[in-house]
């Protein structure tokens, strides 16, 4: 088994602390992944021995970047803390977080180490005469009653310690729904002069005033995923096996989450909203089981809005690479997605001469 | 398209860590996006200047008889920078560059104003606003067409 460098010394190290019990931790395996855009991620199985018996445990290493070059801020302790709430409280099912160390000297930055997961985590295998077509009305009809499950849980279930009122620390209210809506747009505003890296980008204040001038009906906040997209979950036999990526979650407006599917799913290619199609579709069925009769208008609305909640890191930190903070590529890379963006929300704000 | 190529035949055959891989498909989508860009950036930067400062002039003119500090400030920036002459092709470049970087703040200015007006109930606002909107959609469909090189989505697992 290979006992591996500095990384994997220390992974080892925190997995002798995690289970004390154990005669001797080896890794395999060990090596970096793709896994979005805002962590460093990191594939290996450990092996435990204890009492004489041997234990493999598959692993991600989820590592933050340095801060000069991260682009989403959130905390790996409050990451650690809702995955385990949520899997010990719910039914929605998640990894096992084995913990979390926030002292960058072991691995570089803070970093949490989870359970990695079973299932198969292409989903256009489900789609586009992919070889797992005949599963996808299954899995997309667990993947609705999952968030419902989320969405209809009580918040101080999930969050006693209102940690994901505000996560990233923006003075977001969630004291109401409306004190939630006009705080979030205010930060949006405020922070458009740092993330405005060309006047070209000008319809993201158009955008995030738009969004403070035409509020939608009140629904109760809820815990919302945060990044509820095609790539973020794992399947297999027809059921979902983990929901993933919990960075973004936070207290919300449960449409963010159908808002951002319905976003992801077109630039993905892939059609989860149109099933499971004996029920109507995904809309259609999470309003027959939460009674909350969401409309294409307030799925268009947040749509907008939780865009909006990803913009404003993803422009600030593009600007800070255009402004020579640092010289990472994914974050000139990042405007790729970025001008994109620019045109579906001019085409959502019904620009005259957008094309739809 | 020679670097394009020779990180398709070269480096990528030789990387093994998917990480590694997705940082060279990012370098040749980068490259892509400039070998689009450059053959066109300044012919667009000039029909984008001489556009918006028909826009300045036209969102003032949407607010006649609207006053108020913010229908005020898009007046001002009518007349001041909205009377730029229209810059012909050839360009002295420096001096285009600085011209439509300034005209974008003041259209971005301009979106704020009007949201102010807009937030008092004036309609004339609305009106104002899609001369402003009419005149992006165009210059973010055609970003799409030369700025963007596959769906900015390698490396997101």
């Amino acid at each position: 088994m290979y006992r591996g460098t500095t990384l994997e010394q220390s992974l080892v190290s925190f997995l002798k602390k995690r289970f004390p019990d154990a005669d001797d931790v080896g890794i395999e395996d060990f090596q970096q992944i793709p896994g979005g855009f805002s962590r460093e991620t990191f594939s290996c199985v450990a092996q435990l021995t204890r009492g004489g018996a041997q234990e493999r445990l598959p692993l991600i290493l989820r590592k933050d970047p340095p801060i000069e070059i991260s682009i989403l801020q959130t905390s790996r302790a409050v990451e650690h803390d809702l995955i385990e709430s949520i899997r010990l409280n719910t039914g929605v099912p998640v990894s096992q977080s084995y913990g979390y160390e926030l002292d960058p000297k072991p691995f570089g930055e803070a970093a949490m180490v989870i359970q990695r997961m079973h299932g198969n985590g292409n989903t256009s295998d489900l789609f586009n005469g992919g070889p797992d077509e005949d599963q996808v009305d299954d899995v997309v009809r667990h993947l609705c009653e999952v968030l419902v499950e989320l969405h209809t849980t009580d918040i101080t279930t999930i969050d006693p310690t209102g940690a994901l009122s505000d996560p990233r620390g923006v003075g977001i209210k969630t004291t109401s729904w409306d004190d939630y809506i006009d705080s979030t747009c205010e930060y949006y505003i405020s922070s458009y002069p740092s993330v405005a890296f060309d006047p070209s980008i000008m319809v993201l204040i158009d955008l995030f005033q738009t969004l403070r001038r035409t509020k939608p009906r009140a629904l109760p906040l809820a815990l919302v995923h945060g990044d509820f997209n095609p790539a973020n979950f794992l399947y297999e036999n027809g059921k979902v096996t983990a929901l993933i990526d919990w960075e973004n979650s936070r207290v919300g407006d449960p449409r963010e989450d159908l808002g951002w599917m319905t976003t992801m799913d077109l630039l993905s290619n892939t059609r989860i909203m149109d099933h499971p199609r004996d029920k109507g579709g995904f809309l259609a069925y999470y309003n027959e089981l939460t009674g909350f009769n969401v409309t294409a208008e307030e799925i268009n609305y947040f749509n907008m809005f939780g865009t909006a909640n990803i913009a404003v890191p993803v422009n600030s930190a593009i600007s800070r690479r255009l402004a020579g903070e640092h010289h990472q590529l994914l974050h000139v890379y990042l405007v790729q997605s970025s001008i994109p963006a620019l045109q579906a929300f001019s085409q959502q704000m019904n620009y005259p001469g957008a094309a739809s | 398209m020679g670097l394009i190529y020779a990180i398709s035949e070269e480096l990528m055959p030789n990387l093994s860590n998917p990480k590694a891989q997705a940082t060279a498909a990012m370098m040749q989508s980068l490259i892509q996006e400039l070998r689009q860009m450059v053959p066109v950036y300044d012919s667009y930067i000039v029909d984008e200047h001489n556009a918006m400062t028909k826009v300045l002039r036209d969102t003032a003119g949407a607010l006649e008889g609207v006053t108020g500090a913010s229908a005020d400030a898009v007046r001002e920036r009518a007349k001041t920078l909205g009377t730029l002459a229209d810059v012909p092709a050839p360009i002295d470049r420096e001096k285009v560059l600085a011209a439509h970087r300034q005209l974008g703040k003041a259209l971005e200015q301009t979106i704020i104003d009007l949201d102010v007006l807009q937030r008092a109930g004036d309609t004339r606002g609305d009106v104002a606003l899609d001369v402003v909107r009419a005149h992006l959609a165009p210059r973010y469909a055609r970003d799409i067409a030369t700025v963007v090189a596959g769906a900015g989505m390698i490396g997101r697992g």
